[in-house]
C-alpha cells in the first residue's frame, strides 16, 4: 500500500511539473504580454519598455524558466503580474472558493439524484421512474455553459437571487451570520449550474448499479421470500451499490475542482478557473503556471482517491493495486 | 465499477456500452461477498432516519437563511452614508509617482489634493493646495502662494517642502517615474524652489503655453513618509500593495481604511480634509466609499442594475442602452447625457514609407486614397449603425465634445462615392478584370486588412462597417479582430496595413499630448519617432505645434491649433467617422454628482457626492 | 425512442449539409437596419380572420437605441416555396429581409448563421471524432495485441493524457497561437486539440477489447494461417470492436460539440464572423443580451438537441442490462 501510494505521488509530482512547465511556456510564446496593455493610453513607448524590463519579459525564455523551475521545486511559484501579489496566495484563495462552490455542487447533486437513482434503480416499471429518467437524459445533455446562462437570465428577470459574484458589498461587515447569509445566497445560482447535470449522472450510475444489485441471486431470493421491496432496497440493497457512486466522487471532486470554469465565468464566481483564464488573457506568466499547478494537483488527487474509495469497497482492487500490474481498469 | 463516467474535454458523461467493455471482465456484475453484509439492526435503520431527518431540517434552515433578504439600503435614514462603485482593474501599487494606470489616477483622485485643479466641466483651472498665483513678467515663472492650515490626513502639516519633495521625486532617475515625462517641458524639467514654508516658484525652462495647468497632473504625496525611501533610492518600491493603511497619507476627501485582494478597496472620510462647501460644512460629504473590483464590463452593469453598486465607472455602451432605460424607467437609475464624447475612434494606414509592402503597392501611402476612404464612408449610415444613432459625425479627432479646441471650419471629404472612384482612378486602380473590383497598375487586387481590437463592440463593427463600405467602392478590404495584446505588439512592430482603434484622451489641451503631433512622438502612430520629418505637411504640423507649445496667448494657440487641424483634416494621416455622445448612468440613491467626459467620469470630484 | 434520436442526428447532419438551400439569407449579410431584430414568425391568418398563403409581416423600427421594432400589420409580404434555390424565401425583399428567427447584433440573419454553423461546429466535432478515433484505435490495438512493454508505455501515456486538466490544456493551447489564424486553421487546430485530449478513451477501450479477443480462436487460426500482425490486428481484431468504437464516436462528438461551444464562447475558438455554433453563443455572453433579446440563445437550443438525442442513442443501449 504504501509503495503504491509513493507511486501515485510520485506521479502526480510530474504531472503537476508538466502541466505547469507547458502553461507556463504556452503563454510566453503567445503574442503581446502583459505591457502591450499600456498601449494607447499615452505612456510613452520608452515607459512600455521599463515596464517590460520591470517585470522580466524580456528576458530570453529558457533562462526565465529555468529561474521559474528552480524557485517552483521549493513551492515558490513567483508573483503575479496583474495582481502583484504571490501567486501561491492568489491561487489559495480563489482554490477555497472554488472548493466551497464544487462542494455545494456536491451536495446539492447528491441530494438531487442519489434519492432519484435509488427510485429508478428500485423499479424498472412506473410513472415516477420513467419521469424520472427522462428528466435525467434531459439535464445531462444540458451543458453547464447552457444552464448556467439560462439561470443568469431567470435571475436578472426575476431578481429572486444574485446574478454573479460570491459577495455583496458589505455583507461580512455586518457580522458573520449576515455574511454567511449572503454567501447562501450567491451559492445556488452557480451550484445548480453544475449540481444538475452531476444529479443527472449520480442517477444513472446509481440507478445502473442498484439494478445489478437488485438482479442478483440474494436479492430474488429475499424477494422470493416475501420481504417488501421497500425494505430490500434499503437495508440490504443499498450499501453494496454505493461502492461505484462513492468510487466516482473522487474523480468528480478532482474534475469539479478544475473544471468549473465555464460557470465560473458565466457566473462570475472568483474561482481558479476564472482565475486562470484572466491570466491567460491578460499573459500573466506565473500566474497561469501556477494555476495550472493547482489544477492538476486537484485532479491528481480527485484520482487518487476515487483509487484509495474504490480498493476499500473491492478487496480484489487493492491486491491488484499492491501486486502492481499493470492497469486496465479506470 | 461505476456505469457511467466523466468525458474528455468537457467532462460530461459517457455510459453504457463504452464504460462496460472498459471494464476488466472480471469487475462485470459479480460481487461477491459485497452483498452478503449483516441485516442492520432496526435500531441502526432509525437513527439512520434520524440523521437524514436532522440534515434536511438543517437545510431549510439554512435555506431559509438564504431566502432572508438583506435589508434594504435604501429607504431608512442611513447611518452611515455610503456609496458603492466599481473599479475596472486590480490596483498594482498605491504610489502614484510610479504607476500611470488609471486605477492609481482613481486612487490619487480620491485620497491624494494637487496644487491646481482644472474643473473637467468648465476646463478652468481652480486653486486646491495653492490659493493664488501670480504669473512673472516673462510668463516663465509663476509664484504659488500656498493654503495654510492644512495638515495631512495623520496630523502632520503640509508645508512648501512637501512641493519640494513632490517634484525631486518625480524627477529622480531611480525612480523613474512616468509622471516625470508629463512634467517636462521640452524635455526639461521645471526648477522649483520655495522661498518661504507657504510659497513656491515654479520656473519653466521655455515658454510653455498651458502653463500651469500642467500642475494638475502632480498630486502632492506626504514628504514625511516617503522621503526616506527616496533618500534610499527605493521610492519605485514604497507603497505597494502590502502597505498598511494606515501608512498611505493623504491630502485628499478620503483615506483608505482596506485593501481586500481581489475583491475590492474600501475608502473613508478623511477627518482633516481642509475644504468646506459653500456653506461651511466639511467635506466630503460622504462617510464611506466603496470601490468592488469588477473587472467585466457586462458584470458591472449587471451589478449596477441589481443595486451591487451604485455607478459605474465605465460609460453606457449603446448596446446596454435598452436595458438601462428600462431601469431608468422604473426610477432605479437615472440616465446622464453628457453630449458628444472627446474621443471618436480612429483609422489609420501605415505610412511607414520603407516597409516591403509599400514600395510594392506605393498608392498606400498617397494621401488621395485617404480622401477616397473618407468619402467612401457615409458617416450618417455609420453612426445608425455602429453607435445606434447616438453619434455625431467627426472630420477630424478633436470632436464637438471639446469646445476649446474644436475647430467647425476644416475640410470635409464628405460622403460621395463618385469623387471616391475617381481619386482611386486617378491612382492607377481600375477595374481591369470587370469582377467589380479594382486592380493596381499591375494586376494586382488593390486591397488591405484593417486590424482592430477583438472584444470591443464599436471597434468591431465600426472596421466592419468602413469595409463594407470600401468594398462597395471596389477595395478588397476584410478586418482582422485580433486580441488587444497581439495588436498592440504588430502596431508597436509596424506589422500591420491599417488599423482602427480607439484611443483615450487623457487632457484636451494638445499641448500636453504632443507626442501624438510631432513627428518624432512615440504616439504618432502611422509613422512614429521620425528622426526628421518624413513629409512636408509634418514638418509644418511640427514647426506649428511647437509655437504653440510655447504662446502664452490662449487665442494664438488656438489659431495656431486651427492650422495643425487644418492640415491633419486635408492630408488625414487619421480618419476619423463618429463621435458617440456619452451616457452614464447612476442609481437612484446618487446625489449632488459632477459627471465629466474625462475620465473618471464622476470620481474626479468626489467631495460633493452624497446619498439621499 | 432510440430510432427517433438515430433519426433526429441524421436530420441534423442533412440539415447542415443542405444549409444553402434551406438557409433563407446570407449567413455573412448584415442587414444594417435590423440589428437584434426580433423573429419574424410567418403567419396564414390575417388580421381579419382570413385564411392567406403563409405570408409575414415586415419589422419597423420603434427606437434605434433600444433596438425595439415592431411588426407592421398593416403590411404583408407572401413567402415563395422552392423557388430561387432556396426552400423558403419571401416573394420580394424591399421592406427588409425574412428574418425567422430574428437578427444577432450586426443585423445577420440568425436562423441563416444556425444552419449553416451545423456545418462548421459538427465538421469540428466529426473531424476531432474521426482523428481521435484513428488515433486511439491505432494505439489501443497495438497495446492490446503486442502487450509488455508496449502496452504499457501506451497505456500510461492514455492515462497521463487523462488526468491531465482538459479544460486548461485545451484553453492553454488555444491562448498561445495567434487569433488571426484564417478559418480553415482554426477548424483544423480546434479538431487536432480535441482529437489529443481525447483519443485515451477510445484507446482504453479497444485495447481491452483487443486484449481478449487475441486469444480467441479465430485470430489463432489467422496467425497460424500465416497471416502477417498487422494483418490480424487491422483485420480481424479491430473490426471486433466496431460496435464499441462506434459507441465512443457518438459520445465524443456531444463532447467536442461543446468543447467548440465552449472555446468559441470564451472567445477563443472561432472569430465571430465564421457562423459557429460557438461563436454564436459569444455574442449571448452579456446577460442583458438574453434578457432582452432571448432569440440569440437559439445555438444553446441547438447543442442542446444534439446533445439529447447522442445520449438518446447511447441511453436504450445501456438499458439492455
Amino acid at each position: 500500500m504504501v509503495r503504491y501510494l509513493g507511486r501515485r505521488v510520485i506521479a502526480a509530482a510530474v504531472l503537476v511539473a508538466v502541466v505547469s512547465s507547458g502553461a507556463l511556456l504556452l503563454t510566453r510564446l503567445a503574442p503581446g504580454d502583459f505591457a502591450s496593455e499600456l498601449f494607447g493610453t499615452g505612456v510613452s513607448a520608452g515607459s512600455m519598455a521599463q515596464e517590460r524590463a520591470r517585470y522580466g519579459l524580456d528576458r530570453p525564455i529558457a533562462s526565465q524558466y529555468l529561474e521559474w523551475l528552480g524557485r517552483a521545486a521549493r513551492l515558490d511559484f513567483g508573483v503575479s503580474i496583474v495582481y502583484h501579489r504571490p501567486v501561491v496566495e492568489l491561487v489559495r484563495q480563489r482554490a477555497a472558493n472554488t472548493a466551497i462552490l464544487a462542494l455545494a455542487a456536491l451536495l446539492l447533486a447528491t441530494a438531487m439524484g442519489l434519492p432519484a437513482g435509488i427510485v429508478t434503480g428500485s423499479r424498472r416499471r412506473g410513472a415516477l421512474a420513467s419521469v424520472i429518467r427522462g428528466l435525467s437524459v434531459v439535464l445531462l445533455s444540458l451543458p453547464s455553459l447552457i444552464t448556467s446562462l439560462v439561470l443568469v437570465m431567470v435571475a436578472a428577470r426575476t431578481g429572486w437571487l444574485p446574478t454573479g459574484g460570491m459577495q455583496s458589498a458589505g455583507a461580512w461587515d455586518a457580522g458573520t451570520l449576515s455574511g454567511l447569509a449572503d454567501l447562501a445566497r450567491h451559492l445556488p445560482l452557480p451550484a445548480l449550474a453544475i449540481a444538475l447535470p452531476l444529479a443527472a449522472m449520480i442517477e444513472r450510475v446509481q440507478s445502473q448499479s442498484l439494478g445489478e444489485v437488485m438482479a442478483m441471486p440474494f436479492a430474488l431470493s429475499t424477494l422470493a421470500r416475501g420481504v417488501p421491496r421497500r425494505r430490500l432496497v434499503w437495508r440490504d440493497a443499498l450499501r453494496p451499490s454505493i461502492g461505484p457512486v462513492a468510487s466516482t466522487y473522487g474523480f468528480v471532486l478532482g474534475g469539479l475542482l478544475s473544471g468549473s470554469f465555464v460557470v465560473e465565468v458565466v457566473t462570475a464566481w472568483p474561482g481558479l478557473g476564472r482565475l486562470m483564464y484572466d491570466a491567460l488573457r491578460a499573459r500573466d506568466l506565473y500566474l497561469v503556471a501556477g494555476c495550472a499547478a493547482a489544477g492538476s494537483v486537484f485532479l491528481a488527487l480527485g484520482s487518487l482517491l476515487s483509487d484509495l474509495v474504490s480498493a476499500w469497497a473491492d478487496p480484489r482492487v487493492r491486491q491488484r493495486q499492491a501486486g502492481g500490474a499493470p492497469g486496465a481498469a479506470e | 465499477m461505476a456505469s457511467c463516467r466523466a468525458g474528455p474535454v468537457s467532462r460530461d458523461i459517457q455510459c453504457g456500452a463504452a464504460r462496460r467493455a472498459a471494464r476488466p471482465t472480471w469487475a462485470t456484475g459479480q460481487r461477491i461477498g459485497l452483498g452478503g453484509k449483516k441485516l442492520t439492526t432496526s435500531r441502526r435503520e432509525r437513527s439512520l432516519r434520524s440523521a437524514v431527518l436532522a440534515v434536511g431540517v438543517c437545510a431549510l434552515v439554512a435555506a431559509s437563511g438564504a431566502c432572508r433578504r438583506d435589508a434594504p439600503r435604501a429607504g431608512a435614514k442611513p447611518a452611515v452614508k455610503a456609496l458603492v462603485s466599481s473599479l475596472r482593474a486590480e490596483p498594482r501599487t498605491f504610489n502614484r509617482y510610479v504607476s500611470r494606470d488609471s486605477v492609481a489616477e482613481l486612487f490619487a483622485f480620491l485620497t491624494q489634493a494637487k496644487l491646481v485643479r482644472i474643473d473637467r466641466r468648465t476646463q478652468e483651472i481652480e486653486p486646491r493646495l495653492a490659493e493664488s498665483w501670480t504669473a512673472s513678467a516673462d510668463g516663465l515663472a509663476y509664484t504659488l502662494k500656498l493654503r495654510t492650515g492644512v495638515a495631512f490626513s495623520d496630523g502632520a502639516p503640509f508645508t512648501s517642502a512637501d512641493v519640494l519633495f513632490a517634484f525631486r521625486a518625480i524627477y529622480d532617475e531611480k525612480t523613474a517615474s512616468p509622471l516625470g515625462d508629463s512634467m517636462r517641458v521640452g524635455g526639461q524639467t521645471l526648477a522649483v524652489s520655495a522661498p518661504d514654508a507657504s510659497t513656491v516658484v515654479v520656473r519653466f525652462p521655455s515658454p510653455f503655453g498651458p502653463g500651469i495647468r500642467l500642475l494638475d497632473n502632480l498630486p502632492i504625496l506626504p514628504r514625511h513618509k516617503l522621503e526616506a525611501a527616496l533618500n534610499a533610492g527605493a521610492l519605485a518600491k514604497a507603497w505597494d500593495l502590502a502597505t498598511p493603511p494606515a501608512e498611505i497619507v493623504g491630502l485628499g476627501p478620503f483615506v483608505l481604511k482596506a485593501y481586500q485582494p481581489g475583491q475590492r478597496l474600501v475608502f473613508e472620510r478623511n477627518p482633516r480634509y481642509w475644504r468646506a462647501d459653500a456653506r461651511g460644512r466639511r467635506l466630503p460629504a460622504l462617510d464611506r466609499l466603496t470601490l468592488e473590483i469588477v473587472p467585466d464590463q457586462n458584470a458591472e452593469l449587471l451589478a449596477l442594475q441589481t443595486g451591487q453598486i451604485d455607478f459605474m465607472q465605465s460609460e453606457v455602451r449603446p448596446e446596454d442602452y435598452a436595458a438601462l432605460k428600462r431601469a431608468a424607467d422604473e426610477g432605479k437609475v437615472s440616465l446622464l447625457d453628457l453630449g458628444v464624447g472627446l474621443d471618436a475612434d480612429s483609422f489609420w494606414l501605415n505610412l511607414r514609407p520603407n516597409r516591403p509592402a509599400a514600395l510594392k503597392r506605393p498608392w498606400l501611402l498617397r494621401p488621395e486614397l485617404r480622401r477616397a476612404i473618407s468619402h467612401a464612408v457615409d458617416r450618417r449610415a455609420f453612426t445608425d449603425t455602429v453607435f445606434l444613432g447616438a453619434a455625431v459625425p467627426v472630420y477630424g479627432p478633436i470632436t464637438p465634445g471639446n469646445p476649446r479646441w474644436y475647430s467647425p471650419v476644416l475640410p470635409r471629404f464628405e460622403y460621395d462615392v463618385a469623387a471616391a472612384r475617381r481619386l482611386l482612378s486617378g491612382l492607377g486602380l481600375s477595374d481591369r478584370d470587370g469582377d467589380g473590383m479594382l486592380e493596381d497598375r499591375s494586376g494586382a487586387a488593390a486591397g488591405f486588412t484593417i486590424i482592430t481590437r477583438a472584444g470591443n463592440t464599436a471597434l468591431e463593427r465600426g472596421a466592419a462597417f468602413v469595409a463594407s463600405e470600401l468594398r462597395k467602392v471596389g477595395l478588397a478590404v476584410d478586418v482582422a479582430a485580433i486580441d488587444g495584446g497581439a495588436a498592440v505588439e504588430r502596431i508597436e512592430r509596424g506589422d500591420y496595413e491599417a488599423v482602427y482603434f480607439r484611443f483615450l484622451t487623457t487632457d484636451v489641451d494638445p499641448a500636453l499630448n504632443v507626442d501624438l503631433w510631432v513627428s518624432s512622438g512615440s504616439a504618432h502612430v502611422w509613422n512614429p519617432g521620425q528622426a526628421k520629418p518624413a513629409t512636408d505637411w509634418e514638418r509644418e504640423i511640427d514647426g506649428l505645434m511647437g509655437r504653440q507649445v510655447a504662446a502664452l496667448d490662449q487665442a494664438e494657440r488656438k489659431a495656431l491649433f486651427d492650422q495643425v487641424q487644418k492640415i491633419v483634416a486635408d492630408q488625414l494621416p487619421m480618419i476619423q467617422f463618429a463621435a458617440p455622445r456619452i451616457y452614464l448612468a447612476t442609481g437612484a440613491r446618487v446625489v449632488n454628482a459632477t459627471p465629466a467626459l474625462l475620465r473618471p467620469s464622476i470620481l474626479w470630484n468626489p467631495d460633493t457626492l452624497d446619498v439621499r | 425512442m432510440r430510432t427517433l434520436a438515430a433519426a433526429s442526428l441524421a436530420l441534423v447532419a442533412l440539415v447542415a449539409l443542405a444549409a444553402p438551400v434551406l438557409a433563407p439569407n446570407d449567413p455573412g449579410e448584415t442587414f444594417r437596419a435590423f440589428l437584434y431584430a426580433p423573429p419574424m414568425r410567418p403567419h396564414v391568418v390575417a388580421a381579419d380572420g382570413t385564411w392567406h398563403w403563409p405570408f409575414v409581416h415586415p419589422l419597423r423600427l420603434v427606437s434605434r437605441l433600444e433596438q425595439r421594432y415592431d411588426e407592421d400589420p398593416g403590411r404583408s409580404v407572401p413567402l415563395q416555396f422552392f423557388a430561387g434555390g432556396k426552400l423558403a424565401r419571401l416573394a420580394d425583399d424591399r421592406d427588409g429581409p425574412w428574418l425567422p428567427l430574428g437578427a444577432d447584433r450586426e443585423g445577420r440573419d440568425l436562423l441563416s448563421r444556425l444552419l449553416f454553423g451545423a456545418r462548421t461546429s459538427l465538421g469540428v466535432a466529426v473531424l476531432a471524432t474521426l482523428a481521435a478515433i484513428l488515433i486511439g484505435a491505432t494505439a489501443g490495438g497495438l497495446a492490446g495485441y503486442r502487450g509488455g512493454l508496449v502496452d504499457e508505455a501506451i497505456m500510461r501515456l492514455a492515462e497521463f493524457v487523462l488526468v491531465l486538466p482538459a479544460v486548461y490544456v485545451v484553453l492553454a493551447l488555444r491562448a498561445a497561437l495567434p487569433l488571426v489564424l484564417p478559418s480553415w486553421a482554426v477548424f483544423s487546430l480546434m479538431a487536432g486539440i480535441f482529437a489529443l485530449v481525447g483519443w485515451p478513451w477510445v484507446a482504453r477501450a479497444v485495447r481491452a477489447v483487443v486484449a481478449t479477443e487475441r486469444t480467441k480462436d479465430y485470430a489463432a487460426a489467422a496467425v497460424s494461417l500465416g497471416a502477417s500482425r498487422a494483418r490480424v490486428l487491422f483485420g480481424h481484431l479491430l473490426p471486433a470492436c466496431r460496435g464499441l468504437v462506434g459507441a465512443q464516436a457518438i459520445l465524443l462528438l456531444p463532447s467536442f460539440i461543446l468543447a467548440e461551444a465552449t472555446l468559441s464562447y470564451v472567445g477563443l475558438g472561432f472569430p465571430d464572423t465564421v457562423p459557429s455554433w460557438g461563436s454564436m453563443l459569444h455574442q449571448a455572453s452579456d446577460v442583458n443580451v438574453i434578457a432582452e433579446f432571448p432569440w440569440m440563445l437559439a445555438p444553446a437550443a441547438a447543442i442542446f438537441a444534439v446533445t439529447l438525442a447522442a445520449n438518446l442513442v447511447i441511453e436504450r443501449s445501456s438499458r439492455t442490462v
